[in-house]
């Protein structure tokens, strides 16, 4: 069913979006600090401090994303035993664990100058800090269990019982009273963000996409030699 | 002007260390992923230059991937 994305019909794929990315991800990187650092307004009430949301919300989007992924192709793997899906994820993890960290960091250093304070045990930190543990132990799996069967039981686990968090990340903010504020950018509706604001937000999220993505490219292209590595000799 | 865009009006320390981390971050994250890529290529090379020669050919010939990983990592070395 899945046949298509073996890594036979993918491999050929990765090296060629590997030399695109990097080939626009400098260009669009200067034009989103340039809009970041330099175009976008300071805020009315925040001032120039407002600047860290262009590192801060793209991070926390990216790592929510990558569980998210991860949750479903989790659960598809459940399903269909779809052994790629099981590097897929393996890839994907360490990105996620990595913005979702950078979320954290620069919350809290964001936090200090507009709450005065580096960290609070509200709704939405606490929540993203359960996060960053998910993201570990679905690590953590990988590297102390040797068999793939068990690593797969385990950390479909993981994911699905961290995937219950994903909610409460999002909606912490409307459901208790929080330091943190309500979203400012809505899917449906209208976004309470003025454009200068919006547009470099967007660059900014295309040149971290653009990174994760350049990550996992790289990272999948070595589960796959390593894979291949193993099974030189049966080929 | 450029005294200000340093200081950003006095969240300077703040704006910057937010920028400079992820900076940092995301550059040791991607020559760590970079290498390891490297060294997995390395090795896969040397794997293959342990088979005999018909072994390699009939390795190469069974496999699209093992066809790609060569071209590439010859094109990288």
């Amino acid at each position: 069913m899945f046949k298509f994305l073996s890594s036979s019909n993918i491999y050929p794929l990765i090296q060629k979006l590997i030399r695109f990315i990097n080939s626009i991800f400098f260009l669009i990187l200067v034009i989103g600090l340039t809009f970041a650092l330099i175009l976008s307004p300071p805020d009315y009430l925040q001032g120039d401090a407002v600047r860290i949301m262009y590192v801060h919300v793209p991070s926390a989007w990216i790592g929510l994303a990558c569980f998210s992924l991860i949750t479903f192709l989790s659960v598809l793997n459940f399903i269909f035993k779809i052994r790629n899906f099981y590097f897929i994820n393996k890839s994907i993890a360490p990105i996620g664990l990595l913005f979702t960290c950078l979320a954290i960091v620069t919350g809290s250093l964001w936090g200090q100058p507009t709450w005065g304070t580096w960290w609070a045990w509200d709704a939405r930190l606490t929540s993203m800090l359960a996060l960053m543990f998910f993201y570990f132990f679905y690590i953590l799996t990988f590297k102390l269990l040797s068999k793939e069967r068990l690593i797969i039981k385990v950390s479909s686990i993981i994911a699905i019982v961290g995937s219950i968090n994903l909610p409460i990340i999002k909606y912490s903010v409307n459901w208790w009273t929080t330091l943190h504020q309500p979203a400012s950018i809505k899917i449906t509706g209208s976004s309470s963000i003025h454009s200068e604001m919006l547009l470099p937000l967007m660059v900014m999220l295309l040149v971290f996409l653009l990174y994760a993505a350049l990550i996992f490219l790289m990272k999948y292209k070595t589960e796959i030699i390593r894979i291949k590595k193993k099974n030189i000799k049966r080929n | 002007m450029i005294s200000n865009f340093i200081t950003m009006n006095g969240y300077g320390l703040y704006v910057w260390l937010s920028f400079g981390i992820v900076f940092i971050s995301c550059v040791v994250v991607y020559f760590k992923t970079k290498k390891t890529l490297k060294k997995y290529e390395q090795e896969f090379l040397a794997e293959l230059h342990t088979l005999t020669l018909e072994e390699k050919n009939k390795a190469l010939e069974n496999s699209k991937v093992l066809q790609q990983i060569l071209a590439t990592s010859s094109k990288v070395n």
